[in-house]
Formats: structure tokens, C-alpha cells, sequence
């Protein structure tokens, strides 16, 4: 009885060990492989003309991001997490300037992001809406440089908008926080830019 | 002749120097400040608009071509125009817009699709202009203390923002009714809330010469914002709902169109106050005010300035440094 036991026992063991081998060899050759076809760096697009990539869905994107510094905009890269496509993928960059990044503080306080649309002539809507009741508190540089933040880096990283525009609770507003004029489209301005 | 306006579209050059202006329309509505007269054309063209030598009439001629008058002229008949009239051969035609003594200052542009010259004649009356008092005359200076009632700004251990900006109206008031030549107004003498609109509304019927928004922000130094020059009309092009229903629409819509343009016409006046403003308060000879769209100065008809102080900065210092700067602009002849 004893012996049956053993000899079942020592089988058990051999197969188990073949197993593990299998496992590991495949895991290697999966990561040589993988590294081969999608290396580190060749899924992530930065800057002008950036298309949304569709592959490797889990790695985050790198994008360039402006973000208020002492009185300017700084220039700088975040990561996000990839979408499928260009409006999520805004969102995504909205979301990430508004909520702050690592060491970054969110680029306006008191402010969130409810929606994005770009429309087909390339005018892109960013929709704000404000965290508290109050309303957003925020200095005529802060708000200026917060506006700018957005267009520059929406612009940036999307070829496809051409201009922007914002929105406060989904309607038109005269300002964010009482300062700069909402009622107009945006273009980039490289002049607030630490060069 | 006088004045003025002399437009070029490049898209319809071309056509243009072969067909000259032609006019299938005009319309005109008479407002409480202005006279509104749109002639419908059949396509954007090199226009003159002069204005005669006595200032009693405008002359609208085309600039390349004969102008073609292919309607007849409605009779307007209000206190700023007398009547419009064609005058001159087939190959050399005119529209004469008479003008009553009470006209002011006449504007004109053009809209796209359908295309239009569109032309303002204010009642001088009933929009001051920006022109400087006369000698023994007082200079008004509306200060603007920022946020107020319900909004208080930006919040910090130094205090609220609307408080904090009245204090410092007051104080350049008192500082700057020292001279007798000027006359100072604030906005807001107590903790109200104002729209933007009513703040600029304010500074326009108290005939202001220099307007100055007060804010302050968190740390030291300050700041001086002015309408960027480029902005105001730029951003009327590119609004779309503006865009086609002005001489078309109702008249609270025309009222708007024009609301929204009065910094237009200042911005060589307010980057000067704006420069003077900024190197008092940086004390440096080179400090520049920053160009952005300000949602409060568009509608100010008059030099206008944003300034935010810093809220750790000397107050007493603060106030003095805008006081000579206000002083020194008007000083300055502008």
C-alpha cells in the first residue's frame, strides 16, 4: 500500500515539474518575442499629429502636456491611459490636466471636466463644470493659464482640432472664474510658454 | 473729405475690379444710440466711405468699378440720419447718407453670406465718446473693485478678494481726488455683486476716460491685464450665431452685435495706460501689461486695464503706485 503511494507521489512530481519547465520556456519566448515586434517606446506617440493607437490597449499613451508654473505654462509629459478612440482619448488628456498628475496640482481647482466633443469642422467643446456650488476660485492668471493649458495641449497632441471652444454646465458662459472672456474660440498661444 | 474706410476682400478681388459694387439693397433700423444701415450687395468688393468736408453727409462709393444701385433707396428719416440719396452718372454712382448734427462717429463692416456692408452712425448724444475732456473739464476715472456679494474671489489667510479690492479702490480714490481735475467713481462702494456687464455698463455712462479693474491674487507682485487688440473683433468673426443675423434679426440681437466691441477702439490707449500702469506697480521701466481676452474689458469704451495685485504686496504701496499711474496716463495728453 505503502509502496504504491511512493510510486504515485514521485510521478505526480516529474509531471509538475514538466509542467513548470513548459510554463516558464513559453513566458520567456513571449517576452522575446513581444519585445521584438512592440519594444518599449514603439507604441507610444507624442506630439503633432498623434492618432490614437489602437494596439497594445493596456500600455498608457505619452503626451505632451502644458501645465501652469510659476506664472507660465511649462511643457512637460504625462501619461494616460489609452482609448480606442479620439474623443475618449481627449477626455482622457482633459481628465488628466484636471484631476493633476504625480507632482502636478490639477490646473484649475474647483473645476472638473463633463464632456468633450469635436465637432467635424475640427472645433473641439470642452465642457466644464465647477466642484462646488461656490464656483470656481480662481485668480485672472490662474484662469488664464488654466484656459490655455487646455487648448495648447488639446492642440498639441490632436491634429484633428483646430479650435476650441468652452462650456460651462453645457452652455455657452461669459468666463470660468469671472476673468477671461468665454464667448470666443481658442487657438494655440505659444507666448504664455516657458521657452 | 475726411474719412475712411477702405476694405478689400481678396476672395472676390478679382471679380470685383471687373464689376465694381452692386447694391440690391438697403435696410436700416434706427435704434436709441444708433443708426443700423445694411446695403445688401451681390458680392464683398473694395468699398471708400467718406465722410464730406461740412461732416454733414457720408458718401459710399465703390473703389474699383462703377457702383450699381439696383433697388431704390428707402427713406430714412430719424434724429441721426436725414435721408439717403443716389447721386451721379451710371458710371460714376454714389450713395449719399445726409446726417443730422446730432450724428457721431459712423462705423462700417462687412458679413459674409449673404454679403453686406453694414454700417453704425452713433448719436453722439447718446454714446460718449472716448475723446478727452475739455480744458476745465474733469477727467472721470472709474475704478472697478472686483467680485463682490455672493462672490468673493479668491480666499486666503490675507483675506477675501473683494474685500481686499475695495479697501484698495478706496484708497486710490482718495488718493486721486486730490486733483481736482479728476473725478473718480467706483462700481461698488459696498460688498454688492455686480455682473461684468453692468460693471462696464457703469464705466460707459459715466463717461470714462480710464478704467481700472481691481483683483489681487495669491503671493506678491501684480499684474495688469489688457484686452488683447487683436481679440474683440477678431472673435465677433469667428462667432457664427453673430455672423448672420445682423440687419436680418431683432433688434435686441442687432444690440448685442455692438455690445462687445467698444474696447475695439481703445487699444492703443489702454496698452499705454496699461504700460504705465505696470511698470509703477513692478517698478520696472520694461514691465508690459499681458494681452488676454478679458471678459469684463471688451465692453468698456474707454482706456481699460485689469490689475491684479498681490496679496502679500503693501497695500498702501499698492494703491499709491496705480494712483500715479492713472495720473501719469492722463497727464500724458492721451
Amino acid at each position: 500500500m505503502s509502496d504504491r503511494v511512493d510510486r504515485r507521489i514521485a510521478g505526480n512530481g516529474f509531471t509538475m515539474a514538466v509542467i513548470v519547465m513548459v510554463v516558464i520556456l513559453a513566458g520567456i519566448a513571449g517576452v522575446f518575442f513581444w519585445r521584438q515586434g512592440n519594444g518599449p517606446g514603439a507604441g507610444t506617440v507624442t506630439g503633432p499629429g498623434m492618432a490614437v493607437p489602437l494596439q497594445r490597449p493596456d500600455e498608457p499613451l505619452t503626451v505632451t502636456q502644458y501645465l501652469p508654473e510659476n506664472g507660465i505654462l511649462a511643457p512637460g509629459t504625462g501619461s494616460v491611459k489609452r482609448q480606442p478612440e479620439i474623443q475618449a482619448q481627449a477626455r482622457e488628456v482633459l481628465a488628466g490636466l484636471f484631476t493633476g498628475q504625480q507632482a502636478a496640482p490639477p490646473i484649475l481647482k474647483d473645476a472638473l471636466v463633463r464632456g468633450f466633443f469635436l465637432d467635424p469642422e475640427g472645433t473641439a467643446y470642452v465642457d466644464l463644470a465647477a466642484v462646488s456650488e461656490g464656483g470656481m476660485r480662481a485668480s485672472a492668471m490662474e484662469e488664464l493659464l488654466a484656459v490655455y493649458a487646455v487648448v495648447n495641449t488639446l492642440m498639441e497632441n490632436f491634429e484633428e482640432i483646430k479650435q476650441v471652444r468652452f462650456l460651462l454646465d453645457g452652455r455657452e458662459a461669459q468666463a470660468l472664474a469671472g476673468h477671461i472672456d468665454l464667448s470666443r474660440s481658442f487657438a494655440r498661444r505659444l507666448d504664455l510658454v516657458r521657452q | 473729405m475726411i474719412f475712411i474706410f477702405f476694405l478689400v476682400l481678396p476672395s472676390s478681388l478679382s471679380a470685383a475690379a471687373e464689376k465694381g459694387l452692386s447694391v440690391k439693397g438697403v435696410r436700416y433700423f434706427s435704434y436709441a444710440a444708433f443708426t443700423r444701415v445694411v446695403f445688401e450687395i451681390d458680392a464683398a468688393a473694395p468699398y471708400v466711405l467718406t465722410k464730406t468736408s461740412d461732416s454733414q453727409a457720408l458718401v459710399l462709393t465703390a473703389y474699383d468699378g462703377p457702383l450699381t444701385i439696383k433697388s431704390s433707396l428707402p427713406e430714412i428719416r430719424d434724429s441721426v440720419v436725414k435721408g439717403i440719396e443716389a447721386r451721379g452718372d451710371a458710371a460714376s454712382q454714389q450713395i449719399l447718407i445726409r446726417l443730422h448734427p446730432g450724428a457721431g462717429d459712423a462705423k462700417d463692416f462687412v458679413l459674409r453670406a449673404p454679403d453686406r456692408i453694414v454700417l453704425d452712425i452713433t448719436r453722439s448724444s447718446a454714446v460718449p465718446g472716448p475723446a478727452l475732456p475739455l480744458a476745465g473739464k474733469q477727467f472721470v476715472i472709474v475704478l472697478d473693485p472686483g467680485h463682490g456679494g455672493k462672490d468673493p474671489g479668491i480666499v486666503t489667510g490675507q483675506g477675501q478678494e473683494k474685500s481686499i479690492a475695495l479697501e484698495m479702490a478706496q484708497s486710490i480714490k482718495k488718493l486721486l481726488q486730490k486733483s481736482r481735475d479728476l473725478k473718480v467713481v467706483l462700481t461698488r462702494d459696498r460688498d454688492i455683486a455686480l455682473t461684468l456687464d453692468e460693471r462696464a455698463v457703469s464705466a460707459n455712462q459715466a463717461g470714462a476716460v480710464v478704467f481700472v479693474s481691481i483683483h489681487s491674487a495669491e503671493g506678491t507682485g501684480s499684474r495688469v491685464f489688457m484686452q488683447d487688440p487683436d481679440d474683440t473683433l477678431a472673435s465677433q468673426e469667428q462667432n457664427p450665431v453673430s455672423r448672420d443675423f445682423l440687419g436680418f434679426e431683432t433688434g435686441s440681437e442687432q444690440q448685442e452685435r455692438l455690445w462687445g466691441r467698444q474696447q475695439a477702439a481703445h487699444g492703443r490707449e489702454s496698452g499705454d495706460l496699461g504700460r504705465t500702469l505696470s511698470r509703477q506697480l513692478n517698478r520696472n521701466d520694461s514691465a508690459e501689461p499681458v494681452q488676454a481676452p478679458m471678459a469684463l474689458l471688451t465692453s468698456v469704451d474707454a482706456a481699460a486695464v485689469l490689475i491684479e495685485a498681490g496679496m502679500e504686496e503693501n497695500r498702501t504701496r499698492t494703491a499709491e503706485a496705480v494712483a500715479k499711474g492713472i495720473e501719469l496716463y492722463v497727464r500724458s495728453g492721451r
